[in-house]
């Protein structure tokens, strides 16, 4: 009996070696459509039935905090001027409160109705520049401290509509991120149409390598080594077009002014722990432009950030200077930003 | 015996299967550019860009009816044609790189280079 035995294991073993022993975390993907964007989740587990929850997880989100989806949260409080909150919309809202306070309104989730005028939140495309007075009367509606969120339900003033488009991949990416740990996996990487947030490390203990999209084009301006971190970008290259007189716009709104933001800026990136924090920030700091941006960071210091901007120049905080490759014959200006 | 050899047989047999499949997986794909078409997180074609010689398009319908009509030209693919209103794919031209993927939203589509782009996990954008 034994005589057959040893070359069973042996067939057994030479079988086994094309695929890993199933003991040991496995690369598993999933990819899927939702908040108007793809999403892909890259993680290494023992069992790969725990990514199939998360196309229903994330689609879950949507259905509370989309702003077309009839019957989401922010659509009835959009549309009835006050609205039920669920527990992530509420919690979503207040944080959203916040930082739109914390940063002086340069982000502000009630311009939704001006980004609208411009033609940004059609599918379809058209895209139109409003004349001033169309935008004085939009911005006089557009102002988050007016916003109410008490125990759980919202309350907007006449003619006011909010988005909450700016944080929820964020928020999204954390929730996404908090279920993989809860699952046990130690390893993984979010694609969140481009928001990047990261589980631990990769497996060998190594950290992610992210790269950072060129505003300018199709090139990567460097990789930047991450783990348990987000990475999210804001850039005017994401979605603008062109007027009959050959001027550019692009997608993110000043809300101060109705226009979109053009304040020296191309490109901002936020690396921090919190996927809504970042998300928020990259927004908020494309709008402040370069000199409000480093003096926001110099008084937080809770992130770290990358700012490419209009006259060439790429910016980066010390702590991620130390962590980023600059791509090979890279056409802007290295600066590290002053600690002090 | 004759059972004992039936395992052997077996065995050597899958071994085998299973060495091959090894070898194709591990060296097969190393040299080539392969373009996936992906329809609602599925793969529904594969392109090996390398042994295009002449070109030639194809349309593929969506689950939503959606039509998008592919252009494969030696080493290149693009979409040449949709029938969403925003034309988005259309206008991103040709699959330029590993890193940015062509993306028709409406349709759920997309074209990418298979694999992972060197040493980088992901692109922030």
């Amino acid at each position: 009996m034994l005589r057959w035995r040893i070359p069973l294991l042996f067939g057994l073993l030479l079988i086994l070696s094309g695929c890993g022993a199933a003991s040991r975390p496995e690369l598993c993907s999933t990819e899927f459509f939702a908040m108007d964007t793809v999403m892909s989740v890259r993680a290494y587990t023992t069992d790969d039935a725990v990514l199939s929850e998360l196309p229903a997880l994330v689609g879950a989100l949507e259905n509370e905090l989309s702003v077309t989806k009839e019957g989401s949260a922010v659509y009835t409080l959009n549309h009835n001027g006050h609205a039920a909150m669920t527990d992530d919309a509420a919690l979503l809202l207040s944080r959203a409160l916040a930082l739109c306070g914390e940063t002086g309104g340069a982000l502000d989730i009630s311009v939704y109705p001006v980004v609208r005028a411009w033609g940004f939140t059609s599918a379809d495309g058209s895209y139109r520049v409003p004349d001033a007075d169309e935008l004085a009367a939009l911005l006089q509606t557009v102002d988050h401290t007016r916003v109410v969120c008490e125990d759980g339900t919202a309350y907007l003033p006449e003619g006011m509509e909010i988005d909450l488009g700016a944080v929820a991949k964020g928020y999204a990416g954390d929730k996404v991120a908090a279920y993989l740990r809860e699952r046990g996996v130690t390893s993984a990487l979010l694609d969140l149409g481009g928001n990047i947030q990261t589980v631990g490390t990769k497996p060998d203990g190594a950290d992610w390598r992210v790269a950072v999209q060129d505003p300018n084009g199709d090139r990567l301006l460097g990789v930047l080594a991450v783990s348990d971190q987000a990475v999210i970008t804001s850039g005017g290259y994401e979605r603008y077009f062109t007027d009959e007189e050959g001027t550019l716009w692009w997608h993110i709104m000043d809300p101060r002014s109705g226009y979109p933001a053009q304040n020296g800026l191309i490109s901002v990136t936020v690396v921090g722990d919190e996927g809504l924090y970042c998300d928020a920030l990259s927004t908020a700091l494309f709008v402040m432009g370069t000199g409000d941006a480093v003096a926001f960071w110099r008084t937080h210091r809770d992130f770290d950030m990358l700012l490419v901007t209009e006259d060439g120049k790429l910016l980066l905080t010390s702590a991620l200077a130390e962590r980023f490759s600059p791509s090979e014959e890279l056409p802007y200006a290295l600066e590290v930003i002053d600690d002090a | 015996m004759l059972k004992t050899r039936t395992w052997i047989v077996l065995i050597c047999a899958a071994a085998l299967v299973s060495g091959i499949f090894s070898i194709r997986l591990l060296t097969g794909r190393r040299d080539r550019t392969i373009v996936e078409v992906v329809q609602d997180g599925a793969v529904i074609r594969e392109i090996d860009l390398s042994h295009v010689s002449g070109s030639y398009s194809f349309t593929v319908t969506g689950s939503d009816g959606g039509e998008n009509t592919i252009l494969v030209e030696p080493g290149r693919v693009c979409v040449t044609a949709a029938d969403c209103p925003d034309q988005v794919c259309v206008r991103q031209g040709w699959l330029s790189n590993q890193t940015t993927p062509v993306i028709c939203l409406p349709h759920r589509l997309i074209l990418r280079v298979q694999g992972v782009s060197d040493g980088v996990d992901g692109v922030s954008k």
